[in-house]
């Protein structure tokens, strides 16, 4: 089934390229455009948590197709691919349907998608300022927090913007607020809450099974999550081609992580990044994140809980010689505490200093970026 | 907490309701389009999206714009994938649909007029950020602008048809008077007429073909690529070979490559830092800026 919606998208998406502009057609009818991204780098050494092998891999890349269905509808597919332990690895990522035309600001999307709690989660990795995501994106949501459903949003008539979102998903759902506006001509900025109410446990690690799996399960996920998202951006006259500043702070707890657990043991995480874009090509960029959590460990019929503490440190130069291109060199630092009972590390392996460098290429449609 | 949160959605949905039964809500994304919409409407309220110091190109869907085209009952754009970094995003989380592609209330001034220098070649990651649709940047040409004025007169009046009447004679008021604006200007730019000029992208490339001028150089190696020191080397080269009328870069780019080449050449070549869009509202703005135009070129060549 799935297979066959990806045919079907695609189907629709190569007829129209052909007649489509490569930045997007934008006259009378809008067209169908397709387009991919193909993200590689050189890694020196795997980061904890981290979704990129040492040595040359590929990182998350997609082939997108999207457009509009009728006058009601709006669509969009997107395949996306990596290489893991060596082995390319394939996906549905994307494959929804979204209302363009209800009355009083309300919009539904119905298929598989990301989730809109907090800040990066539903925004694409090939957009993202550094090589990695940020430590509470990969601990809680292995990157993503996506799935097959529903979400309803409503986007208020203010001359601020006011956004209020629900969404179900098969095993979770989710509540978000979002609110952000312009503070003069050189200042905006967006704020979110979000929360979501988790149908599963945190994952309990068998201790006998074999170490070194490459698993896409997010890993310190519990019961109930909130996130709370702050972002400031600052470009001289609002005018950020040749110079900005952006600010992004995110921060999540996890609680109720399991049925055995104290109800007061939480998982928490913060990142915070800061870039600045000195020339219209160039950007230097800097991350600091935290990671507090429990882990899980099933031992003699019992489950017992053991907590440790990941630090990431990271910082970053970009060029982006036009829109479709970005080079990236990125250095990382990470630092590890807390093991369990038996003396075994929580996170086994920081990378004590690792260095990555990163293209990004586009071809076809790149497509809109969010705020 | 959820009370509150109820409540305050509430207010906010009856502020915005009371707000969108005032007013003919306008979201112009350049001040070009601003501009012409109220010169046509005057009573429209309008909301302008970019001003002449930013680069219509790279804005972002801010949250502010989100808002703003939320309320509008009109979007009057450029098109010719001119904003396709952020309009759609900003239709997207909009939600409203009568500023969606196709609708009548979603106007692009590209679809009216026939483009400059359409982009031929087969298109790759390398070519940098063409269009293959032409130049978008065609409110610089007068003549173009008047045949947008007409065709945004009869949307207008599609859409406020209680106003047909008052958008006509304002159409028609706007019409004469920059026509015989033009009149005088292109009589005084016949002085520069056939000369050479060097640009930064082609912010001002109907600008050159309505007055007859040459661009014989780009500061860009490629489309939306920022000037190179290799590339500014070879321009130099060719400017000292065979000078220019003078360098112009718009406001909102970035002067540096522009005044490095000029003090290079020394004073033979001025160089010139002109809008590439209106700074003032309402009809005035366009003639106050087809003037500033004219009026540097030609003082360039004294």
């Amino acid at each position: 089934m799935k297979f066959r919606v990806v045919h079907f998208f695609s189907t629709i998406g190569l007829s129209a390229v052909i007649g489509a502009s490569p930045l997007g057609a934008q006259t009378k009818s809008a067209a169908w455009e397709a387009g991919m991204v193909l993200d590689t780098a050189a890694t020196s050494q795997a980061l904890a948590l981290g979704a990129r092998d040492a040595g040359l891999g590929l990182g998350h890349s997609d082939l997108l197709v999207r457009g509009t269905v009728g006058a009601l509808f709006s669509a969009e597919a997107i395949v996306g691919f990596h290489t893991a332990d060596r082995k390319l690895e394939h996906h549905l990522e994307n494959a929804w349907l979204q209302t363009r035309a209800l009355p009083q600001g309300f919009q539904a999307r119905l298929g598989r998608f990301a989730s809109q709690v907090g800040y990066l989660n539903e925004l694409h990795t090939h957009s993202d300022d550094f090589t990695e995501r940020p430590l509470l994106n990969r601990g809680f949501f292995a990157g993503h927090w996506l799935g097959d459903g529903l979400r309803m949003n409503w986007t208020a008539p203010t001359p601020f913007y006011l956004r209020l979102g629900a969404e179900k998903f098969s095993s979770s759902s989710t509540l978000n607020l979002k609110v952000g506006n312009d503070w003069g001509p050189s200042h905006s900025w967006q704020w979110g809450l979000s929360g979501i109410t988790n149908g599963k446990d945190t994952p309990v690690v068998d201790h006998d099974a074999a170490e070194g799996h490459h698993s896409h399960a997010a890993q310190y996920i519990g019961r109930r999550v909130w996130l709370t998202d702050f972002v400031w951006k600052w470009a001289p006259h609002g005018n950020n081609r040749n110079e900005q500043v952006r600010l992004m702070w995110e921060h999540a707890q996890v609680s109720r992580l399991h049925p055995n657990a104290d109800p007061g043991m939480k998982n928490q995480s913060s990142s915070l990044g800061a870039v600045w874009r000195f020339q219209p090509a160039w950007e230097v960029g800097a991350r600091s994140d935290w990671l507090r959590a429990h882990q899980a460990e099933s031992s003699g019929g019992s489950v017992l809980f053991a907590s440790g503490r990941l630090q990431e440190n990271a910082l970053m130069l970009a060029y982006k010689p036009s829109h479709q291109q970005t080079w990236r060199l990125q250095w990382t630092q990470q630092r590890a505490r807390g093991a369990n009972d038996e003396g075994e590390p929580i996170f086994s392996n920081p990378a004590k200093r690792s260095f990555q460098l990163q293209y990004v290429i586009g071809l076809g449609a790149h497509g809109a970026h969010s705020y | 907490m959820v009370r509150t949160v109820i409540k305050a959605s509430l207010a906010a949905f009856l502020y915005g309701a009371a707000f969108a039964a005032q007013a003919f809500n306008v979201f112009a994304c350049e001040p070009e389009w601003a501009a012409l919409t109220k010169a046509l409407m005057p009573q429209a309220s309008v909301f302008t999206a970019t001003h002449h110091l930013q680069d219509p190109h790279h804005i972002e869907a801010r949250p502010a714009l989100i808002a703003q085209l939320r309320r509008a009952n009109m979007a009057v754009c450029t098109g010719a994938s001119l904003e396709t970094g952020w309009l759609p995003m900003l239709q997207q989380r909009a939600g409203n649909p009568a500023v969606q592609e196709g609708r009548p209330g979603m106007f692009y001034a590209a679809d009216f007029v026939e483009l400059i220098d359409p982009y031929k070649g087969s298109v790759t990651p390398f070519s940098g950020d063409v269009h293959v649709e032409g130049n978008p940047h065609l409110h610089a040409d007068p003549h173009r602008l008047l045949k947008v004025a007409q065709a945004l007169r009869q949307r207008l009046s599609e859409l406020q048809p209680d106003q047909a009447s008052t958008i006509d004679a304002r159409h028609r008021q706007f019409d004469a008077s920059l026509r015989a604006k033009l009149v005088d200007l292109e009589k005084r730019a016949q002085a520069i007429r056939g000369k050479d000029v060097v640009g930064q992208h082609a912010s001002l490339g109907y600008l050159w073909s309505w007055l007859g001028l040459r661009q014989v150089a780009d500061l860009e190696p490629k489309p939306g690529m920022p000037p190179t020191p290799v590339h500014l080397e070879k321009t130099l080269m060719k400017l000292k070979a065979q000078p220019a009328l003078a360098i112009v870069v718009a406001s909102h780019q970035d002067p540096r490559a522009g005044k490095w080449l000029s003090a290079q050449l020394g004073t033979a070549v001025p160089f010139l830092i002109l809008p590439a869009t209106v700074t003032q509202e309402g009809e005035a703005a366009f003639f106050q800026w087809y003037e500033q135009l004219v009026n540097a070129l030609v003082q360039s060549a004294r």
